[in-house]
């Protein structure tokens, strides 16, 4: 019990009982299971705020959860999946999966692979079905399957990243726009929201990225 | 008396030179910090850095001022169901009123964005069933639309605050309708969450959700006190926050909509009437009569109030 109750006890001593007030007066003559019962109400009200408050201040600075759309990420990530992102202090580096914003392309926030860094150069060859980075052939067990030439031309397939730039594709190459893409292009590295640590739901899918 | 008016004066100094220099700050940050044309953040940016800094400042400031003002000791045997009584004070239910009448101001601005982005969801869903291909809207506008229920419960938990205060001895315990506006944050808080989910862009909306977070957390502390769970230092706290962070989230609102800007205008001036009323209250705190008490100043007007009751 609170101290207003016990407050209440004293006032009884130090004057004569009241009618009942309006609901949880402390002064005198006060049943106690409305002011026990108002209290109660607050303090569950006040976790849900403060719990509310903390999530998104956490989905904010610290890591989100985000719906994967479209199958540009097949077969790694799949429409409709839920992955956790981590983006406190994240500094992107080739291989990760990341969820980025670039709005000369849409203001919703896409999921692509990171294939090169700034600095790095970066070869795609689709006769040869192979994406070098500085001269070195990536390995891709990752990928969907073989690349085709996408329908609006080879787009960007030779450039050196610049440095603070990320060049990014989808694991389903021939339904993913990505850097190739010319409204895409390189990314800047502060418009990555963070990194696909796993995929959360649904339980079947569920995996490290 | 002259130290209540003292104690008052310093709080809203305090506050007000926080919220003009976080402001000021954040306009700055505005027109210096953000590279075009996508508006990425320039990492290290001074203004950037000075804006932390003076936050940083002002939230310590005002909790050395929390702290150094009032004695614990004194908390106990207090009569904190009559901290927001003032017999003649106009200006704290005149805040708290016009408060209610800012959030009530925000509804139809989010009712109308609302209605339009269900719309929008709506006919998209439509022309997919017909076999057009188009991309659903991410937002079907439900969030809007509660965030506008939201502001008509506020404004009825602030209105709810001013009648209190101007009905002195009727009730006048900052009144547990305080906690409809901590409510109501909780749903603002997610629609200005949800409506820059997809931005990297921390500094566009980190400010607004820390102005919204701490109103949250100053009406549910005000509500407290009806409550019996009285933090009066880290309420003041609160509402001295609550007050910066929301000039400082105004100063940028003001280019995205009426809606943010009414509702962080309530909540400042709801801040205000904190900050108003309770120092003062602090100051010659009510006591139950089982106790003695030390101090004799303000105690009659107290006892002529509680016989209203």
């Amino acid at each position: 019990m609170g101290h207003w109750e016990s407050e209440a006890e004293r006032n009884s001593q130090a004057r004569p009982a009241q009618p009942a007030q309006e609901g949880g007066e402390p002064s005198g003559g006060k049943p106690r299971r409305e002011t026990s019962g108002g209290r109660e109400l607050y303090m569950n009200v006040r976790v849900l705020v403060s719990m509310m408050a903390v999530f998104v201040m956490m989905f904010t600075f610290v890591a989100r959860i985000i719906v994967v759309s479209g199958p540009s990420m097949e077969n790694t990530l799949w429409g409709g999946d839920l992955i956790l992102v981590w983006g406190l202090g994240y500094t992107p580096k080739q291989g990760d999966v990341v969820v980025l914003t670039q709005e000369s392309y849409q203001e919703d926030s896409i999921v692509k692979r990171v294939i090169a860094t700034g600095g790095q150069r970066v070869d795609i060859d689709y006769g040869a079905n192979a994406v070098r980075v500085d001269g070195e052939l990536l390995e891709e067990d990752y990928i969907k399957e073989q690349m085709f030439v996408p329908g609006y031309g080879e787009g960007i397939n030779h450039v050196t990243v610049p440095e603070g730039c990320l060049f990014v594709m989808g694991d389903n190459r021939n339904e993913s726009a990505d850097s190739r893409y010319p409204d895409i292009g390189i990314v800047d590295t502060r418009c990555v929201i963070g990194r696909g640590v796993a995929v959360m739901f649904p339980f079947e899918h569920w995996k490290r990225l | 008396m002259k130290d209540n008016i003292s104690e008052r004066t310093r709080w809203l100094v305090c506050a007000g030179a926080g919220a003009l220099a976080a402001a000021a700050l954040r306009r700055w940050q505005l027109a210096s910090a953000f590279e075009p044309p996508l508006g990425l953040s320039v990492p290290g940016a001074q203004a950037s850095v000075i804006l932390v800094c003076v936050l940083l400042m002002a939230a310590a400031g005002l909790a050395i001022l929390a702290l150094s003002g009032y004695s614990r000791a004194e908390e106990e045997h207090c009569r904190w169901d009559l901290a927001f009584l003032g017999t003649g004070d106009w200006a704290y239910p005149v805040l708290e009123v016009l408060a209610a009448f800012l959030a009530l101001a925000a509804a139809p601005p989010l009712l109308k964005m609302g209605w339009g982005q269900w719309q929008d969801y709506q006919e998209a869903r439509a022309r997919l069933a017909q076999g057009i291909d188009v991309q659903l809207p991410s937002n079907n506008g439900m969030l809007a639309l509660a965030t506008a229920a939201g502001a008509l419960v506020c404004f009825l938990g602030l209105l709810q605050l001013g009648r209190d205060g101007l009905r002195p001895g009727k009730r006048g315990r900052g009144g547990f309708s305080a906690a409809l506006p901590g409510v109501a944050g909780c749903v603002w808080l997610m629609e200005s969450f949800r409506a820059h989910a997809a931005n990297p862009v921390l500094w566009d909306y980190a400010p607004l959700l820390l102005a919204i977070v701490c109103g949250m957390l100053f009406y549910m502390d005000f509500a407290g006190i009806s409550a019996g769970v009285c933090r009066p230092r880290r309420l003041l706290w609160m509402a001295g926050m609550t007050f910066i962070l929301s000039a400082a989230a105004l100063a940028s609102a003001v280019g995205n909509g009426w809606a943010d800007v009414l509702l962080l205008l309530s909540q400042m001036l709801g801040a205000a009437g904190v900050l108003w009323r309770l120092p003062p209250s602090l100051e010659s705190l009510p006591r139950t009569k089982a106790r003695p008490h030390p101090r004799t100043l303000g105690e009659e007007s107290i006892q002529e109030e509680t016989t209203h009751e």
